[in-house]
């Protein structure tokens, strides 16, 4: 979180590492710091916890795992000039990077040098759509998280008009298209779309414009600090629709619950994982990610970056540690863990894909509770008090 | 329909108006210092970001609520302000005035680092309970944090306005910007003054950045952000120029909102830069100002 525990961390992890004989390195790009230094942390916590427990039981083939980490800084240069440094120090894969916006020039990058690149966090469709043979995406890409909102709540029933906001980036233009494909499927009338540029701050006017239109549904595709800035605005317009929605990002953070405090009551959140998810030992994964986070409470994005470092060992552990023999075994990836299965597949127009059922959650009590689909759920849907 | 056409209209309006009293808040700090001492203080943001970080501090580490914390950021920044402008930028001399205008750009990147090495890049807010409060008045529903945000906007630029037409102080802060070299021989001691005012300028925009802390989050570059919205301020109502700023805040701020209500979000900042080419082009002197003539 904070740079000095971040630079501890870093320092302590490297030295309990530098005294393994040989190791096999992996490399990782994230943002540790800059403005998605928040999902940096964990993705670093996510990495971490992986590495400790592979390393716990022998390694990968007699060898311990070592973790390259670098330092994007929430820019896209950097990222790139990162990815070099991790290719001359020999990585079989690299994993990275946070953002849609850095990672989309990052995977064609990758792909020129010929070093597969496993995708934890990103969402933008395009890239894995039609993306490239050495890119492997572990999370759900944006349609397929707007879709399971949208299902859920086309099966909540009762709501007919919606609107959509996005912030104006690859992640939030991703989302506002299919929004703007789905919701009409699903019986709704989009009564507004728009996007905003990053570092706006008011978004009050927008706000009065729902208002008077007066939808069932808003949906906001937003990082951290806009995703506080718009639940308490909605309240100080005094707009009131049945349901707020969030596609995961800024709202499936711990962060956005202690920020925007009684706000965020009763908000949808999409995603992936959560600290109450059903797989077989995702318990046990939460309480060492939030042990590694130092007491803070993990979010999806640090389940995904330990589910892509452990998809980055077992493909090491079956192929070796030469790119393009990983980039092979990552293609028959059959992994089962607690984050969810791990597998990359072609479809749809899809290139190497995982697909993990999607989650709405609903924030209740100040607490992320599942409540869909109905397999996973937790608790119940409840209308926002008006 | 109609009706809620009619109170969306002014309730925009109302927002835009008291958004656009902070923007005013900051541009009155940074017309001042123009004003008085020729100085574009290119640090004015990041003054703001240190009243955000105060404020933020002291509520994190005391609990101490947002507004008393107004008692600590306007005394600190005025004494900030003025140990730079006497200890910093008088002993550049009048050699070139980039001088001063380069000072201050460095001065910003020591803040914004030092802010960044102190308490992190991630973006930070505190949560009050009634940061959300709202009222309603003929359907217009506001903020209260945003209403109390206008009325310290108020409060501080009356308070400066009694200060410069009602007492010594004012007048001799008048006299330094009218004719330095005049006012010295008067026996107003001009670099203490212009010390002062400085300070001034400082502490307001270390006020403004209070007032905003309930409503908004920080991070060590927000002042980026609002220093662009100052300048804009300051030369739509021409530069040093008061009434004017407070005008140009309220313009602009109004400017932003309607636009974002009625044409389009995407081109927000576009409307108040537009705003902003006309004027310079049309009006150099500012939409309210004078054609100065320097003595």
């Amino acid at each position: 979180m904070r740079p000095l525990q971040t630079l501890t961390a870093l320092a302590v992890l490297s030295l309990s590492l530098a005294s393994a004989q040989s190791t096999i390195k992996i490399g990782a790009i994230t943002s540790l710091s800059g403005r998605f230094a928040t999902f940096g942390a964990m993705q670093q916590a996510g990495f971490k916890v992986a590495i400790e427990e592979i390393n716990a039981k022998g390694g990968v083939n007699g060898q311990k795992l070592e973790l390259l980490l670098e330092d994007d800084a929430s820019d896209t240069n950097k990222a790139l000039n990162a990815a070099e440094k991790l290719v001359n120090q020999k990585v079989p894969v690299v994993i990275g990077a946070y953002s849609s916006g850095i990672t989309k020039p990052l995977s064609q990058y990758m792909a020129r040098i010929k070093v597969p690149l496993l995708v934890a966090t990103a969402i933008d469709e395009t890239i894995t759509k039609p993306g490239n043979p050495y890119t492997f995406r572990v999370n759900n890409q944006s349609s397929v998280y707007t879709r399971s909102l949208i299902d859920q709540l086309k099966k909540l029933g009762g709501m007919k008009t919606a609107v959509v906001l996005t912030s104006n980036d690859a992640f939030g233009k991703s989302v506002l298209t299919d929004a703007g494909k789905l919701l009409p499927a699903a019986g709704f009338t989009v009564l507004s779309k728009d996007t905003y540029d990053k570092g706006l701050t008011d978004f009050r006017p927008l706000l009065n414009r729902y208002r008077g239109q007066n939808p069932d549904v808003v949906i906001f595709a937003s990082y951290e600090e806009d995703a506080v800035a718009l639940a308490k605005q909605i309240k100080e317009v005094g707009l009131s629709p049945k349901v707020i929605a969030g596609i995961a990002t800024g709202f499936a953070l711990p962060d956005f619950l202690k920020g925007a405090g009684a706000t965020a009551e009763n908000f949808l959140v999409t995603m992936v994982w959560n600290g109450d998810v059903k797989y077989p030992g995702a318990t046990s994964l939460y309480s060492r990610l939030k042990t590694a986070l130092g007491g803070e409470e993990p979010s999806q994005h640090a389940a995904q970056s330990y589910a892509a470092m452990l998809a980055a060992a077992d493909a090491i552990k079956r192929g070796g540690t030469d790119p393009e023999k990983v980039r092979t075994a990552l293609e028959s990836t059959r992994l089962n863990t607690a984050f969810g299965p791990v597998t990359f597949r072609d479809y749809a127009g899809y290139q190497n894909q995982n697909s993990v059922v999607g989650l709405i959650t609903q924030v209740q009590n100040g607490k992320f509770v599942t409540i869909g689909p109905a397999s996973a759920a937790t608790g119940k849907f409840v209308l926002p008090k008006r | 329909m109609d009706q809620v056409a009619v109170t969306a209209f002014f309730q925009t309006l109302v927002q835009g108006l008291l958004t656009g009293g902070l923007y005013a808040l900051i541009g009155t700090g940074l017309s001042l210092i123009f004003g008085v001492m020729r100085v574009i203080n290119f640090a004015h943001g990041d003054f703001l970001a240190i009243g955000m970080f105060i404020t933020l501090l002291l509520f994190k580490t005391f609990n101490i609520d947002p507004y008393l914390s107004l008692l600590v950021a306007a005394p600190l920044g005025f004494g900030l302000g003025y140990f730079i402008q006497r200890f910093v930028l008088s002993r550049l001399g009048d050699r070139l005035s980039e001088g001063s205008m380069l000072a201050t750009l460095g001065l910003g990147l020591i803040i914004s680092n030092s802010l960044l090495l102190g308490f992190g890049a991630q973006p930070q807010s505190i949560n009050v309970p009634y940061a959300i409060n709202t009222f309603k008045f003929a359907g217009v529903q506001v903020s209260v944090s945003l209403l109390i945000a206008g009325l310290g906007t108020v409060l501080a630029i009356s308070a400066l306005n009694l200060v410069l037409y009602r007492t010594e102080l004012g007048r001799a802060i008048r006299a330094t910007a009218q004719n330095p070299l005049g006012a010295e021989l008067q026996g107003v001691k001009t670099s203490n003054i212009q010390a002062i005012v400085f300070g001034v300028g400082v502490s307001f925009a270390a006020i403004a950045g209070v007032l905003l802390m309930p409503l908004l989050y920080t991070f060590p570059t927000v002042g980026e952000n609002y220093v662009t919205k100052a300048f804009i301020v300051t030369v739509l109502g021409g530069l040093g120029n008061l009434p004017g700023a407070i005008a140009g805040g309220l313009v602009l701020g109004v400017i932003e909102s309607l636009g974002a209500f009625y044409v389009s979000n995407n081109y927000r900042d576009a409307y108040g830069l537009i705003a902003f080419l006309l004027v310079l082009l049309l009006r150099p002197e500012g939409l309210f100002g004078k054609t100065v003539k320097r003595v």
